[in-house]
């Protein structure tokens, strides 16, 4: 599949004329979903995709055109569409693409066990893991529970030589639980993600929504504080979320980063730690090269306490006079290359989420975040985000809370992070943000 | 490439015969062409114009709560038959339905372009955003960075199903956005204006990209005075438009039919219950001229409808696609939407309001002793089984003593939908409505959202002022 691929994005960069630079960038995906309730099947999906996208360069000038079609005509179109687009750009020098030659492949993103599964052996997967969720205490039902897997080639030919192709399958399972008590309801997620549909862990995803919604039934408003706040790994994912947009160089350069000119400067403890790994194996967002055919690598942005350096694609990258980091990323092939993080996390700690609870002594331990992409802000470093959790008393659980809000800034934040767990996994936050619990002081945590 | 796909009635009869063949009791055919442009204009440069063509096909079939769904971008009859039989294998059932003679529905409303978007070539689309860059930048010298997006897009759409439905749509979105950064010393601020419609360039007449752009730019400025807004419980004026995010997500969702047959809604079960203020009449209306949400059709074929969903505070009726319809025994009301070919239709909000009451905003104002006045909010969530949100306001200012005072920044609104509602006791006589991209099951369709301006009398402000 993959070669067949290769070859029509050969032949659109073979049409390419003197000095013009193209690029072309393909997919071929099959995906399928399966949605269970009521412990019957409520939908299976199967599909299969493909389209190429084509970036023009002419004279520094650049323009994009996709189509849902690789027939020879209408990719000839989109060739004719995105010398259009690029006749009408503004000369940029940073406007290049990349160089390099024969790409590498990293196999280890398929496992041919996942073409083993049968569609009976998923929809099988998803009934166990809504009645295992319906089964945990103070559970009234589900809200959705759902099998779903991918399985995509994606390739890319330009006339910089650039030439490769890969391959990658990931299934997953995701359920979100309803809890009821006193009339009030309470909802959680739990999930698990992996390479293959037998790895998949049902009872454990359940369990993970079933325990923490109900942990969350019985909250109450709090009275405003300043106290410890302990994230726990789905809210620490989501705030890197919203942290990694002020750390790709792209912002940075158009001034819309708080951490604009703070290279070099101390933003936290030696302990802390910030790193980008496209490589890394466990990572959600792994891949072998970026969007525009640059092979991936490991870039710590925050290296011990000390802001290092920011996530870059290739035109970023020219601009500041650097390599890039690759990280140009995709979000199919109908938009050009941008950049974003691929797996981010922060360095895990010594001490796992109970010796943190212990340490804190009393805190707030905030099990939900809402509003994050309009409460937390990177380019004013503003943090104020509606939460959900339980208070910590002597290191323990206590009472649950609802309707709160937590505020205070990023820099405060990154400074305020006494503690970084050792439970670090993978989230699909945002791509692949590293999830860990963290104990952060400094910030406010308000109610009524 | 332009208009729905075509297929013609023998084709389509023999894709619906194949979706059948496994005993399905309803099968359907879902395709779409789709071209679509958009121009990013950033610090004074296109950085990018994109153009693109995306088609495809999904293929849907139903037995009693069971659904196989297949989608394909190969529009050809062989390749149709084939996903519909990848679509059938998901249903076992024991029905002989016969696919019925297809008859051409039209719609009751349409929402054609004055001026279609082609009309505009490459360099006029350039010259539209760089006239909204030069406005912004001309509102203040602390205006340090603009970014000007501008996209439309024109879908085609064919929709047949086993029960004789035929019917195809033209539907034509055109949107510009700018948004504005403005610094002095050490404050970074933004702001934010981007309307649309379900119209072509006409648009562009109602809303001068000059016009948007100063709008943005004043908004980023203004905020460059803000202070840090206190915390607590306050009286909140929104501003006409700003509410309805709000009413969207608070209390919208929670209206959906499968949120309220999954019990996930704080809806369910509560029809006839008087949950907001009498003042509150509240509606989701894809019929809106021009409208952002507006459709002729709905994703599924269903005509395009007014649905009262709040009426003088008392919660009346679900919004529908055909299979939340048929599970709760209610009428269907032209909710059933999908982002693509490649999504399966679900419950869907289209352009959800509340309609605007009898009183002065300015009074409403000068009524407030001591409050919070939001002219902006940005994104909000909501969890529908509690009912509970929150949003962020962009653009609010203090009300002391009756009148708008000082800018805040960086506060939330943190409340639940049934409980905010029931607190709204006054609405103006003015209206706007906003745009915005509803998330849902990882699907994103346009979505009007507007309300007059509004008071809540006791709502949490989380701000950074413990």
């Amino acid at each position: 599949m993959s070669t067949e691929l290769l070859e029509v994005l050969d032949r659109i960069v073979g049409r390419a004329g003197a000095g013009e630079g193209v690029e072309a960038y393909g997919v071929d995906e099959t995906e399928t979903s399966v949605s269970v309730y009521g412990g019957e099947v409520e939908s299976l999906s199967s599909a299969r995709t493909r389209g190429v996208g084509i970036r023009v360069v002419d004279g520094g000038r650049i323009g994009y055109a996709y189509a849902a079609d690789t027939s020879e005509a209408a990719l000839g179109d989109a060739l004719d569409e995105a010398r259009a687009n690029a006749a009408v750009g503004t000369p940029d020098e940073a406007n290049v693409l990349p160089g390099g030659g024969a790409l590498p492949d990293m196999p280890e993103l398929y496992d041919p066990a996942f073409a083993e599964a049968t569609t009976e052996e998923k929809i099988d997967l998803a009934l166990r893991l809504e009645a295992a969720a319906r089964a945990g205490d103070k559970i009234k039902g589900i809200d959705a529970a759902r099998y779903g897997d991918g399985e995509r080639t994606a390739a890319i030919a330009s006339t910089t030589g650039v030439r490769g192709a890969y391959r990658r399958a990931d299934a997953f399972v995701m359920v979100e639980a309803l809890a009821e008590a006193d009339g009030a309801t309470t909802s959680a997620y739990g999930l698990d993600v992996r390479r293959t549909p037998a790895a998949l862990d049902v009872d454990a995803a359940a369990a993970e929504a079933a325990q923490r919604a109900a942990r969350l039934l019985g909250g109450r408003k709090p009275a405003s504080a300043r106290i410890p706040v302990i994230l726990d790994p789905f809210a620490t994912a989501s705030l890197l979320g919203v942290m990694a947009g002020g750390l790709v160089a792209e912002a940075v350069q158009k001034g819309r980063s708080l951490f604009a000119d703070k290279v070099g400067e101390r933003l936290g403890g030696d302990h802390l730690t910030l790193v980008d790994d496209g490589r890394l194996l466990d990572g959600l967002a792994a891949a072998p090269w970026d969007g525009e055919g640059v092979p991936t690598g490991r870039t710590a942005l925050i290296d011990a306490g000390v802001l290092a350096r920011f996530l870059h694609n290739t035109h970023s990258a020219v601009k500041d006079g650097v390599a890039s980091t690759g990280n140009a990323s995709r979000s199919g092939f109908k938009s050009p290359p941008g950049v974003s993080p691929s797996n981010l996390f922060l360095a895990p700690g010594p001490d796992g989420p109970e010796a943190l609870l212990a340490r804190a002594g009393t805190a707030f331990y905030c099990q939900q975040i809402m509003g994050v992409h309009s409460g937390a802000n990177p380019v004013t470093g503003d943090v104020s985000v509606a939460a959900a959790g339980l208070m910590v008393r002597d290191g323990e659980f206590a009472e649950s809370v609802r309707e709160a809000s937590v505020a205070g800034t990023i820099p405060g934040m990154l400074a305020g992070m006494v503690a970084i767990g050792s439970d670090l996994r993978f989230l699909p936050m945002g791509g692949g943000m590293g999830g860990v619990t963290l104990l952060v002081e400094g910030m406010t945590l308000s109610g009524a | 490439m332009m208009g729905p796909p075509e297929l013609d009635d023998g084709d389509a009869r023999a894709v619906l015969s194949a979706a059948l063949a496994t005993g399905g009791e309803f099968a359907e055919i879902y395709a779409e062409n789709r071209v679509g442009r958009s121009l990013q204009f950033d610090d004074g440069k296109v950085e990018d114009l994109t153009s693109g063509f995306d088609r495809g096909a999904g293929i849907r079939v139903v037995q009693g709560r069971r659904t196989g769904y297949a989608y394909t971008n190969l529009l050809t009859r062989e390749a149709l038959v084939e996903a519909a039989a990848v679509a059938a294998a998901g249903i076992t059932g024991s029905g002989r339905v016969q696919p019925a003679d297809l008859r051409v529905v039209a719609p009751a409303v349409t929402h054609p372009a004055a001026k279609d978007p082609r009309s505009a070539d490459r360099p006029d689309l350039v010259d539209i955003v760089a006239g909204a860059d030069e406005a912004a930048r001309g509102v203040d010298g602390a205006v340090r960075q603009v970014t000007v997006s501008y996209a439309d897009a024109l879908q085609g759409i064919l929709l047949v199903n086993s029960e004789g439905h035929r019917s195809t749509e033209n539907r034509v979105r055109t949107r510009l956005v700018v948004q504005a950064v403005a610094v002095r010393d050490d404050v970074i601020q933004m702001g934010f204006e981007g309307p649309g419609g379900s119209v072509g360039l006409e648009l562009l007449d109602a809303h001068p990209p000059d016009q948007v752009g100063r709008r943005a730019a004043e908004q980023a400025v203004t905020m460059l005075d803000s202070i840090p807004a206190p915390s607590g419980e306050f009286s909140v004026v929104l501003a006409a438009g700003s509410g309805g995010v709000i009413f969207h997500e608070a209390c919208g969702h929670g209206m959906e039919a499968d949120i309220v047959a999954k019990e996930a809604s704080v809806y369910r079960g509560r029809q006839g219950e008087r949950i907001g203020t009498p003042l509150v009449t509240g509606v989701d209306d894809a019929t809106v001229p021009g409208g952002w949400g507006s459709v002729g059709f709905d994703d599924e074929g269903t005509p395009a409808q007014r649905t009262v969903l709040f009426s003088e505070g008392v919660c009346t009726d679900y919004m529908t696609d055909r299979l939340r319809a048929a599970e709760l025994g209610i009428p269907r009301t032209g909710n059933g939407r999908r982002q693509s070919y490649a999504h399966l239709p679900m419950a869907r909000m289209t352009n959800t309001f509340i309609l605007p009451g009898t009183d002065d905003p300015d009074g409403i104002v000068a009524g407030v002793d001591r409050g919070i006045f939001c002219k902006a909010l940005g994104g909000g969530q909501v969890d529908p089984a509690s009912g509970d949100f929150v949003f962020g306001m962009t653009e609010a200012y203090l009300i002391e003593g009756g009148r708008i005072t000082r800018p805040i920044r960086g506060a939330n609104l943190v409340g639940d939908g049934p409980t905010a509602i029931s607190r709204i006791e006054a609405l103006g006589n003015d209206f706007e409505m906003r745009q915005g991209v509803c998330g849902k099951e990882g699907q994103g369709v346009p979505a009007g959202l507007g309300t007059p301006t509004l008071l809540i009398s006791r709502i949490t402000v989380g701000g950074t002022e413990a």
